[in-house]
C-alpha cells in the first residue's frame, strides 16, 4: 500500500498544511504550515508549551488533528484505521521516556513488531534486530531487560526498536531531555550516524550545537505557530524575529 | 566492577535472643509468659488431636466419643461422604479422578511453559471434557449421574473452576468495554459492574438457580448447576473486571503510545504490550480475588447444591456421629486450607517470577 507507492510517488515526505489542534477550547496548533523533503533533517525547537510535540505527535496520529491536512509520504492522514496503521509503520518514533516494554528482552522489544506488524519470520527479526542493536551499540544488552540498562542505552535500545520497522521517516520527541548529561552525546551521536545516511528526520530537541551540526532547517514554535524557519547558520547569527532572539537567548545564553 | 560487601558484625544466637527478648526484667517476664501460654496451647491441641485422639473406626462411634482427644474415626467412617457427597457410592472412583484431573489441569496450567495458546486451550479443553465424561457418565460404559447427585469436594473444585474460567475472560472484557473512548459504552459497562457488585452473592445464585427458569424458555434454561456456575462467574468478573482495569490504569500511557508508535493494531497492543503489564501490576489483588472466590462456593448451598462444606454437614449430621462436628469441620477447614494456602504460595512465586522484568 502506503510502502509501496511510497517509493515511486514522489512529493515530500511529510506536508502539513493549515494544522490546528485543540485541546477542550485551548488552541494547542494554530494554522502549521510545513514541508519536509526526503532525506531532510529538520530540528523543531521552541520554548515548553509551544506545541511542538503535538505537532510530531499528529504526524503518526497519536494526536487527532482538528483541522487542516497531514500528507505523509504521499498518503493523505485520515480517519481509516488501516491508513494510520499504514502511515505508522513508516513512520518510527522516539519518545522522551523511551517507553521501551519493560516486561520483554532488549531483543524482544526489537523483533515484536516487525514479527506482528511486518510479519517477518522470527529468524529474520533476529537477525535484523541485532545488526540495529550493533548500529547503536549495544549488541551485547540483547538479553537483558530494560530495567537493568542506563537511560542513555535505553534511548539507544529504543531507536533501534523504531530502526528495526524499516521506517522511511524517523520522529524524535525530546530524546535527551530525560538523560542525565553524561548520557546525552552517546544517543546524539546514533542520531548523526543516522542522519548521515540519509534518514528523513524531524527532531523536536532543545540540543542546539545537534542542530546546527545535523539540521537542513531549524523550525522555531511558540504559542502553537511557526514563527522562523531557517537553515541554522542563518538561525543562530542572523536571526531579526524578536521571540527566536530572546529564546536564543536563554538557550544559548549560560 | 566488583563491589566490597562489608557484612557488619553478627551478634551470637544467644546475645541476639537476650537483647531481644530478655533487655529488661519487664521484659524478660513478659517473655516467660507468653512462652508458658504459647507451650500451654501448643500441647492441649497436640493433645487433643493427636495423643489422645482415636484414629480407627473398630471401637464404633461410642468408644470415640468416651476418648478425652478428637475423634478422627468420624473421617475414617465419612470422608467418602465428606468429598463425593451423594455421588452413587460404586461410582465415586469417578468423581476422585475427576478431582485428580482438575487439580492436574490447574497445576499445568500453572507452569509458565504451558501459556501458549494452543497448550492452555489444549489442557483446559481435554480436562474439561474429561471431567464431564467422568462425572455424568452415560458413555462408554459409565453409568449416568445427573448433577443434581454430584457433591462434596468435586463439585467445589467444578464450581470454583468453572467460575474463574467463565469469569476472567469476562472480567477482561469488561475491564476493556469499561475503558471505551466511547461513553455510552463505558457508562453502560460501569453500571452493569456496579450494579452486580452491588448484590449479595446469595441473591445473585438465588435468581439465577430459582428465578430465572421463569423468565427463559425451556431451552435456554440448562441445568440449575450450570446457571449457578453463570451467576457465579458473572459475580466473580464484576470484581475482577475492576481488579483488572486498576492495573491497567498502573501501566503508563506511553506504552500503548510506543506500540501505537509501531503500527501495532489495538488488540495486539492491548493482548501484548498493556495486559501482561497490567496483569503484573494486579496480581495480589486478582490472587485475593481467587481466594475469596475458592470460599464463596459454599454458598451455593443455599440453592441445594452439596459441596465439600454442606457434605460435612451431612457426614456427622445423621444418627452416630452427630458428637464430632468440631473433627468433620477440622477437616475440611484443612482441605480449604491445602487450596488456599498454595493458591497463595504459587502468587507469591508468579510475583517473583515477574520481579525479574523490573529493575
Amino acid at each position: 500500500m502506503i510502502a509501496g507507492n511510497s517509493t515511486k510517488s514522489g512529493g515530500p515526505a511529510v506536508r502539513l498544511e493549515n494544522l490546528d489542534k485543540y485541546y477542550g477550547t485551548f488552541r494547542a496548533l494554530r494554522n502549521v504550515n510545513l514541508s519536509v523533503e526526503r532525506g531532510e533533517k529538520i530540528v523543531v525547537c521552541g520554548p515548553s508549551g509551544s506545541g511542538k510535540s503535538t505537532m510530531i505527535r499528529c504526524i503518526n496520529r497519536l494526536e487527532q488533528h482538528n483541522g487542516g491536512r497531514i500528507t505523509v509520504l504521499g498518503a493523505e492522514l485520515n480517519d481509516d484505521v488501516g491508513n494510520i496503521d499504514g502511515i505508522r509503520r513508516e513512520v518510527g518514533m522516539v519518545f522522551q521516556h523511551f517507553n521501551l516494554f519493560p516486561h520483554m528482552t532488549v531483543l524482544e522489544n526489537c523483533m515484536l513488531a516487525p514479527m506482528i506488524v511486518r510479519k517477518q519470520p522470527r529468524a529474520e527479526a533476529e537477525v535484523r534486530a541485532r545488526r540495529y542493536l550493533e548500529k547503536v551499540r549495544i549488541p551485547e544488552q540483547a538479553m537483558k531487560f530494560p530495567g537493568q540498562l542506563s537511560g542513555g542505552q535505553q534511548q539507544r535500545v529504543a531507536i533501534a526498536r523504531a530502526l528495526c520497522m524499516q521506517p522511511q521517516i524517523m520522529l524524535f520527541d525530546e530524546p535527551t531531555s530525560a538523560l542525565d548529561p553524561e548520557m546525552i552525546s552517546e544517543v546524539l551521536d546514533v542520531m548523526v550516524t543516522l542522519a548521515s545516511e540519509g534518514m528523513t528526520m524531524i527532531c523536536v530537541t532543545h540540543e542546539m550545537g545537534f542542530a546546527r551540526r545535523v539540521a537542513d532547517r531549524v523550525v522555531f514554535m511558540d504559542a502553537g505557530e511557526i514563527v522562523e524557519e531557517a537553515p541554522p547558520e542563518e538561525f543562530f547569527s542572523a536571526s531579526r524575529n524578536e521571540r527566536t532572539q530572546r529564546f536564543l537567548s536563554q538557550v544559548l545564553g549560560h | 566492577m566488583e563491589m566490597v560487601v562489608v557484612a557488619p558484625p553478627a551478634p551470637g544466637r544467644l546475645e541476639d535472643l537476650k537483647r531481644r527478648f530478655f533487655a529488661t526484667p519487664l521484659q524478660a517476664l513478659l517473655s516467660l509468659i507468653s512462652l508458658a501460654i504459647m507451650v500451654f496451647v501448643v500441647w492441649k491441641l497436640l493433645n487433643w488431636a493427636v495423643f489422645s485422639a482415636v484414629f480407627t473406626t473398630s471401637g464404633g462411634p461410642e468408644a470415640c466419643q468416651a476418648a478425652a482427644g478428637a475423634c478422627w474415626s468420624v473421617i475414617a467412617a465419612r470422608w467418602r461422604i465428606i468429598l463425593f457427597g451423594l455421588y452413587p457410592f460404586e461410582e465415586q472412583w469417578r468423581s476422585a479422578l475427576a478431582c485428580v484431573v482438575v487439580v492436574v489441569m490447574t497445576v499445568l496450567s500453572c507452569i509458565p511453559a504451558f501459556w501458549t495458546g494452543r497448550r492452555i486451550a489444549l489442557v483446559w479443553g481435554a480436562g474439561a471434557a474429561l471431567y464431564y465424561v467422568l462425572m455424568k457418565g452415560g458413555v462408554l460404559g459409565l453409568a449416568y449421574v445427573g448433577e443434581e447427585a454430584w457433591g462434596g469436594l468435586a463439585l467445589t473444585l467444578f464450581i470454583f473452576v468453572t467460575t474463574c474460567l467463565i469469569g476472567f475472560p469476562l472480567a477482561i472484557c469488561l475491564a476493556l468495554l469499561r475503558r471505551s473512548e466511547l461513553p455510552w459504552i463505558s457508562r453502560t459497562t460501569g453500571l452493569v459492574i456496579d450494579g452486580v457488585r452491588s448484590l449479595p452473592l446469595i441473591s445473585i445464585l438465588f435468581t439465577f438457580a430459582i428465578v430465572l427458569p421463569f423468565a427463559l424458555p425451556q431451552w435456554l434454561q440448562g441445568d440449575k448447576l450450570y446457571r449457578v456456575i453463570l451467576g457465579s462467574a458473572l459475580f466473580f468478573s464484576a470484581y475482577q473486571a475492576e481488579i483488572v482495569r486498576g492495573g491497567m490504569q498502573g501501566v503508563p500511557a506511553g506504552q500503548e503510545e510506543a506500540a501505537m508508535a509501531l503500527g501495532m493494531s489495538y488488540w495486539q497492543r492491548i493482548g501484548l504490550i498493556v495486559l501482561p503489564q497490567a496483569m503484573r501490576n494486579a496480581l495480589p489483588a486478582t490472587i485475593n480475588q481467587f481466594v475469596i472466590s475458592f470460599k464463596e462456593t459454599s454458598l451455593v448451598v443455599i440453592v441445594g447444591f452439596f459441596e465439600i462444606l454442606a457434605s460435612g454437614n451431612a457426614a456427622y449430621g445423621t444418627g452416630e456421629w452427630r458428637f464430632a462436628y468440631v473433627e468433620v469441620y477440622a477437616f475440611i477447614a484443612f482441605i480449604y486450607f491445602i487450596f488456599v494456602f498454595s493458591l497463595s504460595r504459587y502468587g507469591a512465586f508468579l510475583e517473583r517470577r515477574m520481579a525479574v522484568g523490573e529493575r
